[in-house]
């Protein structure tokens, strides 16, 4: 009876999904309504995690619930501590959500709404989430050994290297690109820059007192500070209305640049517990708030999806970023779906801190299913604007003008009405002087939220705090990534650094730490100044350059993935990591080539590049803009370069492990696995690793 | 009587209330300190231990000197 009733529900969630899906996919006409999205999306995790995953834990990796994982062997109470299954989800949650899965689906909403969707639940479910779960399985049986150190083990001493640099140039990237979302919302807004910059000597405060007054008293620091974070974002009104302090807080492009690098650099060199450990507290607070809260407007609200769902500008001629729906929209969907990041998170850090390997499947590959529906909620907010008020804001000034009759102008005459009037009301609703060319998917997101917040609660009153609220939250936790990261990127430079120097890789030697700091912070600052300063909006170039860099990582994570298993003589099921990493390496080798060779000057950096020099040759440059026209023309060429290098040092991995699988498959090679030989553990079988005690 | 009944109702809600608030000290790093206590008292139960301020400047360290957070 139990058996049929379970066989009856799953049966009506496997329909509702697929119902709730052939609906999105289907629908035409008559603006959709976004609960769809959420049962498309739900429906669909849901089956992908009761029946792919499992089979994934019983077949493919064979989780084993006797064996002891290195939280319970080598417990230290620092690094390896126990931790209760649904405690580690949150932790690990906190750690791979960021703001890859909200940006990217905001721009890949040019496209319309239906292929972002559909990649946003297809590759999370068959790449992303397998990507997570096997890396975070293979990490445990290897007392939580990091992807770099796995590669090197199991497939070369040369693979371990390549992904090491991977990443290093991965996180360059990364960070350059992510700064100029900041760059873009908070240029000459006021209100957005005094809250952003209010939340510095909030976190210090906070980290003052989790030093000082109460070590280590995390819960209470901060609540106090996302009180203070809440109090900025409605006292940025204030500035924002007063013309003295409204014109000390209005920067340029250029000028926010200099400033986030300076942060980033004294976020590197200052000790973490007063800057970097107290606001990625703050943030994490406000990030869980915020998702639950975005989650909560839109089953509340139920928008209408006034963006069709397919544009015009899957041909390649979209105005937010070119190229057509193949390769680049998963390419820029980038972290809803999939993202080789998770794989440093799921190597290293969460495998150190899991009780039983069972729970790997729900933290593994349950997480990245989360994190994928936050990608679908902010397709949803992109899309429930109008698609005109969309393009206005995401497009650069280059191509629909920068005065809002201009921008009308152009995107009406591409079937999205709008009017002048829609812009400029907007913008004073939300408490801005202007929501043009705002290239970066923040605006646009913040926009869309505030719209689904303020129908909740406040109404129309409330819609300029709502949105400040919302690009405070982005900006919030797209700094965290920056000054993680510029730390995380000084460590990795100090250590390359090392191999050539010792004393270099000392973590404490001041001059080391200084080089290396500015050498992390100079190599993203430059990526961003050459977005902050290009015509195209930098989001053009970088964005794609980005989601080329994080596929091509996880295409490495899948092909160490591939390796283990095929010393674990899982042969049979081996297409489970083989098919997503051939379809990995063929987009991110399509948008590479594209990138670089396209004829397409909006496509290709070397086209592009080459055109300029034809215009300056044709004396078409006016002499005052020479020195920037040479130097867009240096950009384009570095930044082919890059893609270049990157996909040329994933075609050597590729070579090197195909190497390794046939001298394997031939038994021309013993199969040693560096696994940690089976102890049983000495936990019961209730143990959950939070009752410590008395319960 | 009755305040023992009242009492007993309410029993499976206040623990769950109790767990949630573990779960969350435990997730923001709130309870940090005192899991490594006990991990000590259990491992090394000889060994001297860290003060609080000590144990949170190092963890900190530890923890934002490698990924922990992701795009």
């Amino acid at each position: 009876m139990k058996r049929v009733f379970r066989i009856a529900v799953w049966t009506i969630v496997a329909v509702v999904g697929a119902g709730a899906l052939a609906k999105i996919a289907l629908h035409r006409g008559e603006p959709i309504n976004a609960m769809w999205f959420v049962l498309a999306a739900v429906g669909c995790y849901l089956i992908a995690f009761r029946f792919y995953s499992a089979f994934l834990a019983a077949r493919l990796l064979v989780l084993d619930d006797t064996r002891a994982t290195p939280a319970e062997r080598l417990d230290d109470g620092r690094d390896f501590v126990p931790t209760n299954k649904w405690v580690l989800f949150g932790h690990h949650f906190a750690a791979i959500a960021g703001p890859g899965p909200l940006v990217g689906p905001t721009l890949a909403a040019q496209f319309g709404y239906l292929p972002g969707t559909l990649w946003l639940i297809a590759g999370a479910i068959f790449a992303g989430c397998v990507q997570d779960f096997v890396i975070l399985l293979f990490s445990i049986r290897r007392n939580g050994k990091s992807l770099g150190e796995m590669a090197r083990e199991e497939v070369s001493r040369r693979g371990g290297f390549i992904a090491q640099i991977a990443v290093l140039a991965i996180m360059v990237i990364l960070l350059g690109v992510v700064a100029l979302v900041i760059v873009n919302a908070l240029k000459s807004s006021p209100w957005a820059t005094f809250t952003l910059a209010m939340t510095i000597p909030i976190a210090m405060l906070v980290g003052l007192y989790l030093r000082f007054v109460r070590p280590g008293r995390v819960l209470e620091a901060s609540l106090l500070g996302v009180a203070l974070v809440f109090f900025v974002v409605v006292a940025g009104q204030w500035v924002a209305e007063s013309p003295s302090w409204a014109a000390a807080f209005t920067f340029s492009g250029v000028a926010l640049t200099c400033a986030l690098i300076a942060y980033g650099f004294a976020a590197s060199a200052l000790p973490v517990w007063l800057l970097l450990a107290p606001r990625d507290y703050l943030s994490a607070f406000i990030k869980a708030g915020a998702i639950c809260c975005l989650a909560a407007g839109i089953l509340f609200v139920r928008p209408n999806i006034l963006m069709p769902p397919l544009t015009t500008f899957i041909d390649g001629n979209g105005p937010v970023f070119s190229g057509k729906i193949f390769p680049f929209c998963f390419i820029t969907i980038a972290c809803g779906a999939v993202s080789g990041f998770h794989s440093l998170i799921s190597s290293g850090t969460t495998p150190k801190m899991i009780l039983r390997e069972g729970h790997a499947r729900m933290i593994g590959y349950g997480a990245m299913l989360l994190e994928s529906f936050v990608g679908v909620m902010a397709m949803v907010a992109a899309c429930a604007m109008s698609p005109g008020v969309y393009f206005a804001i995401n497009s650069p000034a280059g191509i629909v003008g920068s005065s809002a009759e201009a921008a009308a102008h152009t995107i009406s005459g591409w079937g999205y009405a709008l009017t002048a009037s829609t812009m400029t009301d907007l913008a004073r609703s939300v408490g801005e002087t202007t929501l043009l060319n705002r290239a970066g998917g923040a605006p646009s997101l913040a926009v869309g939220m505030a719209q689904i917040f303020s129908s909740s609660i406040g109404g129309p009153r409330l819609l300029s705090i709502w949105y400040h609220f919302a690009i405070m939250f982005e900006a919030l936790f797209i700094l965290t990534v920056l000054d993680a990261g510029t730390r995380v990127g000084r460590f990795m430079i100090q250590e390359l650094g090392g191999r050539v120097w010792k004393p270099f890789a000392r973590t404490s030697w001041v001059p080391g730490m200084l080089i290396a700091s500015a050498l992390i912070v100079g190599m993203w600052g430059y990526f961003l100044y050459a977005g902050v300063v290009d015509p195209l909006g930098g989001i053009n170039s970088l964005w794609p350059l980005f989601g080329i860099a994080n596929q091509l990582l996880a295409a490495v994570a899948l092909v160490v993935a591939t390796t283990i298993l095929i010393k674990m003589g899982r042969l049979r099921w081996l297409w489970v990591t083989v098919v997503p990493m051939i379809w990995l390496v063929i987009v991110t080798m399509t948008a590479s080539y594209q990138k670089i060779f396209s004829a397409n000057p909006r496509i290709g950096f070397l086209c592009f590049a080459q055109t300029l020099g034809t215009q300056i040759l044709a004396g078409k440059i006016p002499p005052e803009k020479l020195a920037d026209t040479r130097r867009i023309i240096f950009n384009q060429r570095l930044d082919a370069m890059v893609t270049a290098v990157l996909a040329l040092m994933i075609l050597v991995l590729i070579a090197e492990a195909i190497v390794q699988w046939y001298l394997l498959l031939s038994k021309r090679k013993p199969a040693t696995l560096h696994e940690t030989p089976y102890v049983a553990t000495a936990w019961g079988e209730n143990y959950s690793g939070l009752a410590h005690g008395d319960d | 009587m009755l305040q023992k009944t009242r009492d007993n109702s309410l029993r499976p809600l206040r623990r769950a209330l109790r767990l949630l608030w573990r779960g969350v000290r435990e997730w923001c790093g709130d309870a940090a300190y005192e899991q490594y206590l006990r991990s000590r008292a259990t491992q090394a139960p000889t060994e001297a231990h860290l003060s609080a301020e000590e144990f949170y400047v190092e963890r900190v360290n530890r923890r934002y000197s490698r990924p922990n957070r992701c795009c």
